[in-house]
C-alpha cells in the first residue's frame, strides 16, 4: 500500500469526490478528517455546509439533492448514529442519494473507540446501505466514483468508511 | 390568530416560490390553499428547516419558504445558527408557534412554557427575525420577506384550531419526483440522467 501524507490525502479524496460528480457537501470535523474538510473548504467548485449536527446535514443535503445537487455528507461513525431518523425518514422513505464518507473511529487497530468501532458496520447493515472500507490511497478514486454510481442509481444513501491508512494520520 | 388565516394571506403573495412544509395538519391545510408540485412535504419531525437550507443553497435564486412548527424546530434547534451561518439571501423561515405538539396528542412544546423562537433566531444571528402577533403584521412581514433578498425568520403565535381539508393527495415518493420534475421544467435542468447500460452504446 502506498502511504500518504494527511494534506495529499485530503486532496486526493476531495479531487474523487468531484470526479464522481459531487458539488455540494456537509461537513462536521472530526480531527482525522481535518485536512479533508479543509480541502472542501478551500475548492470553490463545491459547495461547502458545515453543520452543528450531522443529522441536519442529511436534510440539508436532501434539499440540495431536490435542488439538483449531487451531495455527499463528511462525518464520523457516532454523526452517522445521529443521523438515523434522518437516514431512514427522509433518505430512505424519500428515495434520496447521499455519499456518506465516515471516519471509521474504532476500526481495527484504533484505541478508545471500540465501542462505536463495533456497531458502525451491523447498522450500517441493518438499515440496509451498501458500505466499502477505504484503506488504500490508490483505490480513493475508484471508490468514491463506484459508491456514488449506486447512491444515484439505487437512490440510497451508501457508505464509504475512511480507515486512518487511507487519510495518512496515525 | 389562526394559523389557516396566515396561510391565506401567504397563498395570495408567494408567487412560483417553492415551499417546504413540515410534518402535520398545516402541509394539508397549505396543499389545500396553495396545491402543485412547488410545494414538498416534510416527513421528519425537525427536518422542514434543513431541507429548505439546503434546497435554497442549490437554487440561490429562487425563493425558497419553510413551513416550520414549533415542535419541529425545537427539535432540530442547531438548524438555526447553521442557517444563520449560511446566511442565503432567498430563504424565508416561517413558524407557526401553537405551543403543542399538535400532530401527536396536543402536549405542551417547551415555547408554551416560556421558551421565545424569535429569540434564540435572533441570538443564533438571523438578524431579520420578529414576531407577527397580528393578521396585519403577517401580512406586511410576510410580503417584505417574499419581495425582499435577505433571510428572514418570521415567528407566529397561532391558535391550535385546525381547518378541516382534505387529505394530502400523493405519497412522499410521488411528492419527491413531481417536485424534482417541476424544478426541472421551471429551472430548465436535467437532474434524472438517463444511463443506458454500457451494452446499449
Amino acid at each position: 500500500m502506498t502511504a500518504i501524507d494527511p494534506i495529499a490525502a485530503g486532496a486526493a479524496i476531495v479531487a474523487g469526490l468531484k470526479k464522481a460528480g459531487i458539488d455540494f457537501v456537509a461537513t462536521l470535523p472530526d480531527e482525522k478528517m481535518l485536512e479533508v474538510i479543509r480541502a472542501v473548504e478551500a475548492d470553490r467548485q463545491l459547495k461547502h455546509v458545515p453543520l452543528c449536527r450531522e443529522e441536519e446535514g442529511i436534510g440539508i443535503c436532501a434539499g440540495a439533492y431536490l435542488a439538483g445537487k449531487k451531495t455527499a455528507i463528511i462525518m464520523q461513525n457516532a454523526g452517522f448514529l445521529n443521523s438515523c431518523n434522518a437516514l431512514t425518514t427522509t433518505s430512505l422513505q424519500l428515495q434520496i442519494p447521499i455519499l456518506m464518507l465516515i471516519y471509521y473511529a474504532g476500526d481495527i487497530g484504533d484505541r478508545g473507540f471500540t465501542t462505536l468501532g463495533a456497531v458502525t458496520e451491523p447498522v450500517l447493515q441493518a438499515m440496509g446501505f451498501r458500505s466499502y472500507v477505504l484503506r488504500r490511497p490508490e483505490e480513493i478514486d475508484e471508490t468514491l466514483a463506484g459508491a456514488q454510481i449506486l447512491a444515484d442509481d439505487s437512490k440510497k444513501p451508501v457508505a464509504v468508511l475512511l480507515t486512518k491508512s487511507v487519510l495518512g494520520v496515525k | 390568530m389562526k394559523r389557516y388565516d396566515c396561510l391565506k394571506i401567504l397563498a395570495a403573495e408567494i408567487n412560483d416560490a417553492l415551499v417546504v412544509s413540515s410534518a402535520g395538519a398545516m402541509t394539508l391545510e397549505w396543499n389545500s390553499l396553495h396545491p402543485g408540485d412547488g410545494n414538498f412535504r416534510v416527513r421528519t419531525l425537525g427536518l422542514c428547516s434543513s431541507i429548505a437550507l439546503g434546497m435554497a443553497l442549490g437554487l440561490p435564486h429562487r425563493k425558497v419558504v419553510a413551513l416550520d412548527g414549533d415542535g419541529s424546530l425545537l427539535m432540530n434547534l442547531c438548524s438555526l445558527p447553521t442557517i444563520a451561518r449560511m446566511k442565503p439571501a432567498n430563504l424565508v423561515h416561517i413558524v407557526f408557534d401553537n405551543e403543542v405538539y399538535e400532530a401527536s396528542g396536543s402536549k405542551k412544546t417547551a415555547t408554551g412554557a416560556g421558551t421565545d423562537l424569535v429569540g434564540m433566531a435572533c441570538a443564533a444571528g438571523i438578524k431579520n427575525s420578529q414576531w407577527a402577533k397580528t393578521d396585519d403584521q403577517f401580512a406586511s412581514a410576510a410580503r417584505a420577506a417574499l419581495r425582499g433578498s435577505e433571510l428572514c425568520f418570521i415567528g407566529a403565535k397561532v391558535t391550535t384550531e385546525r381547518t378541516a381539508v382534505p387529505p394530502f393527495p400523493i405519497d412522499e415518493v410521488e411528492n419527491k419526483y413531481r417536485f424534482m420534475r417541476y424544478i426541472e421544467k421551471s429551472e430548465r435542468i436535467e437532474i434524472f440522467k438517463t444511463n443506458l447500460p454500457a451494452s446499449y452504446s
